[in-house]
């Protein structure tokens, strides 16, 4: 299938770069180069998002991440005017506390990676997340009373082909009417639901986390009057 | 030093939100477009001119009739009624070109010039235009009245050479003067 | 002939290269368009600062004919030849009227051609590069200026969508329904360029500018985004094609003069959409680095800013980013305010029940014409506006308009509640 090698290859291609970049985010010794960097992994983990039909995730990671703090992080390193980091002699202690504290995420991600529907048989990872994202919308549809009013599919993007194109190869029983609702659905609206039903509790705590940061950023800050 | 108090003007809660006054504003800009597109500007009836807004229309229509009598353009140098040099190359001019733009070679005076009292005149005389700012200190140091400031505003030039104006031709555009001077006349 | 005809048959029922080569297509005419309103809107700019100072602006560069002379004629005057050559006399109306408009030398255009002259003035002089800049920032910065926001103008919709016997085709290059925010996305990169600019140049004053930029475009980000809420929470939808239409349909949002707009509810609506407007518009101008805002390179205290250090065609990056910021910034005012594409009063239902390709080309003139309507705005307001202090940026940013912003929100929730 044209579009399934499509995807693969920029799927790889844009995890390789992202992966590279991680890389140089460490390994720079300026750090404005790891700066730079971080954007450019931000931005192709933000690419393979889009790849994967999550539009919203994708745009607000750009937005938020690339766009907001990566720049501040900039700004101050700009403003520190921090030079180049010396060579630095390692001990092995060090070392193996890094690659066991590093193993241990790797681990959670692998296993994470390997639980998500259709990892383990053959398919590509953005097509099997787009067979899972499309089963959800699917799912959604049809619980949903009201039928999504937006005309179907009128020259979509790429990404939305792709997601009807899987959810009909990988069940053929799905009529096109389903599969348009495939792309019809935003995933603004489905993430929406998930972050404030679902998720709804722990949302409201990591807020709560977020704003005692704020609160103890403006405390820290605050000028301390002497009268 | 007196402690002054700068009286700040008051403003309104209006003044504060700042749209009226914005408004207010685009209304000018907006007045002041429509009227110069429409060619009414303001001032436009003293200033006979075509076309939009007060502005010359600069190689089609000209200042020549208008530059005031006390317009400064480029330094010449004057004859006097009876065709005499006036310049007896003291070189007070080319000290005091702030710009140094002057450059004199004093020489003897003509044997055939009708006036051999003056005894000096200048071998050459050279103004570098490139240098020169048209402050006028020239003219006001000669003792001789014989450089003055002309009206000639258009200098284009093709070179740097050309920019060098020797004797000749500074007494070209320079002319005649009226009114004699009769300092150097030999049966005073 | 028909193998021809078959193998486009053929070609555009295959769904892919249907979608890539439609897309391709009005990739092409986007940039094209975007470019040359850049272009214009130099050219804009420079007129109608003239007209407010009472002046006629840049009104002389035309097509010269002495071009002509260089090529073969050895007349001077090539109008005397064509004269001649038509047989009309020298002294007939035809040739005062000609020699009225300047033929004799060249063929006026108001002066348009001016910001091309000037743009290959900046392409040919000579590029400087400091040997204390950090090279590779130096030369990325202006790259990063100029690119975000033609990339984002993909989302934007200049018609509506057309059935063709292949498919459906819509309007916009991407289609996609996070429009607004992909704009944002974008167009919040550019701050990279002008940071990377101000810190490449590895001096003062356009380390200064740099920082100004920043920290100005990142606080306006914020006021930006929540202003729309209001507007996005009466559409429904994050997808641009769908907010146009739905303004095509129920009036376009700040003149809701037919369909649904004429509900009461609508009308209660302008207060928290005119004050979002408001808000949207000022932000757009401070996200584009124009006067009122334009912090980062304000000659009087900073030289020129963040790009004091370049020059030449890098110089020129920058200042066409600005004008391409401009051109996207009015770009998306007009679709979520002002109606986007769509013509008005019902115009668009009945075009498109006429003929699809009619309609489309007519909107995509109203679209033009809106744009240039806002352009002549942004360049109206720079040249009447002195500009902001520093601290009155900032305040204005975070002290009044997140605050109004937030409150706009929560405003808008309760009208559309009451009034539903």
């Amino acid at each position: 299938m044209f579009e399934t090698s499509l995807c693969q290859i920029l799927f790889y291609l844009l995890a390789a770069l992202a992966v590279l970049c991680a890389v140089g985010v460490v390994a720079y010794r300026n750090p404005v180069n790891s700066a730079m960097c971080m954007a450019v992994c931000f931005a192709m983990v933000a690419a393979i998002f889009f790849g994967m039909g999550a539009q919203f995730l994708g745009i607000v990671q750009l937005i938020v991440y690339a766009g907001a703090i990566l720049v501040l992080f900039l700004f101050v390193v700009m403003m520190l005017d921090i030079h180049d980091e010396g060579q630095s002699r390692g001990s092995y202690i060090h070392a193996a506390v890094g690659v066991l504290v590093a193993g241990f995420f790797a681990g959670l991600i692998i296993i994470t990676a390997l639980r998500l529907p259709g990892a383990t048989d053959n398919a590509c990872p953005v097509h099997s997340l787009c067979d899972s994202v499309g089963e959800l919308l699917i799912g959604e549809a049809r619980t949903a009373s009201e039928t999504p009013a937006a005309p179907a599919q009128y020259g979509g993007s790429l990404p939305k082909l792709n997601a009807a194109a899987a959810a009909r190869m990988e069940n053929p029983a799905i009529s096109d009417a389903d599969a348009a609702k495939v792309t019809s659905i935003s995933d603004v609206k489905l993430l929406g639901k998930c972050l404030y039903t679902h998720y709804n509790i722990p949302f409201v705590i990591l807020s709560f986390a977020l704003l005692s940061g704020t609160v103890g950023a403006v405390a820290l800050a605050r000028k301390i009057r002497k009268d | 030093m007196a402690y002054i108090k700068i009286k700040r003007p008051k403003f309104s809660i209006l003044d504060k939100v700042y749209v009226v006054e914005l408004v207010k504003g685009l209304a000018i800009t907006l007045r002041h477009m429509v009227l110069s597109l429409l060619g009414k500007s303001r001032g436009k009836q003293d200033f006979s001119t075509k076309g939009v807004g007060v502005c010359m229309q600069f190689p089609d229509e000209r200042w020549d009739a208008r530059l005031p009598e006390y317009y400064r353009g480029a330094p010449t140098l004057v004859r006097g009624e009876d065709g005499r040099e006036r310049c007896v190359s003291c070189q007070l001019c080319e000290f005091i070109c702030p710009a140094r733009a002057i450059t004199i070679t004093p020489g003897e005076v003509d044997a055939t010039s009708n006036c051999q009292k003056q005894e000096k005149a200048p071998a050459k005389f050279e103004i570098d235009m490139l240098r020169c700012i048209y402050c006028g200190m020239c003219q006001e140091a000669c003792p001789e009245q014989a450089i003055f400031l002309s009206k000639e505003y258009l200098i284009t030039l093709t070179d740097r050479k050309q920019a060098i104006r020797d004797k000749e031709t500074l007494y070209r555009l320079g002319g005649t003067r009226k009114g004699l001077v009769n300092k150097w006349n030999q049966y005073k | 002939m028909d193998a021809i005809i078959d193998w486009y048959n053929s070609l555009m029922s295959n769904e892919i290269w249907f979608y890539l080569i439609h897309t391709l297509i009005k990739l092409v005419l986007m940039f094209a368009v975007i470019l040359a309103f850049v272009v214009l809107s130099v050219w804009i700019e420079r007129r109608v600062a003239g007209w407010i100072q009472d002046r006629p602006g840049p009104n002389r560069a035309g097509l010269p004919l002495f071009l002509l002379e260089r090529f073969g004629s050895k007349e001077k005057q090539p109008l005397k030849n064509w004269l001649h050559f038509f047989g009309i006399p020298e002294t007939s109306w035809i040739a005062k009227l000609c020699t009225w408009l300047r033929l004799d030398r060249e063929i006026p255009i108001f002066g348009l051609i001016q910001p091309c002259l000037d743009g290959g003035k900046l392409f040919l002089k000579q590029e400087t590069t400091p040997s204390y800049v950090r090279k590779f920032y130096f030369i990325l910065a202006p790259m990063l200026v100029l690119g975000p926001p033609l990339v984002a103008a993909a989302v934007v919709p200049f018609a509506s969508e057309v059935n063709t016997e292949f498919g459906h085709i819509s309007m916009c290059v991407a289609n996609l329904d996070i429009g607004p925010l992909w704009i944002f996305a974008i167009s919040g990169l550019s701050v990279y360029g002008l940071t990377l600019a101000g810190w490449s140049s590895n001096s003062k004053f356009p380390f200064l500018g740099g920082l100004r930029a920043t920290a100005q475009l990142i606080s306006y980000e914020v006021a930006m985004g929540l202003s729309i809420i209001p507007l996005l929470m009466m559409f429904g939808t994050l997808n641009l094609q769908q907010i146009v239409q739905f303004q095509a349909d129920n009036g376009w949002t700040l003149l809701p003069l037919w369909g649904e707009g004429l509900s009461l509810q609508r009308w209660i609506m302008m207060l928290p959409l005119g004050i979002s407007f408001i808000i949207f518009v000022t932000c757009v101008f401070a996200e584009a680095n124009r006067t009122p805002f334009d912090m980062a390179e304000c000659e009087t205290d900073l030289v020129a800013g963040y790009h004091a250090e370049y020059s030449s065609m890098k110089f020129a990056s920058f200042f066409m980013g600005e004008y391409a910021a401009m051109v996207i910034g009015s770009a998306v005012v007009v679709t979520l305010f002002l109606g986007g594409w769509s013509i008005g009063f019902g115009a668009d239902a009945a075009l498109s029940a006429y003929c699809d390709w009619l309609a489309v080309l007519c909107q995509f003139c109203m679209f033009i014409v809106k744009l240039l309507a806002f352009i002549f705005f942004f360049v109206w307001v720079r040249w009447t506006l002195p500009r902001f202090r520093w601290d009155q940026v900032m305040k204005l940013g975070w002290l009044y308009f997140l605050e109004i912003t937030v409150v706009n929100i929560f405003l808008t929730a309760a009208v559309l509640y009451f009034t539903k």
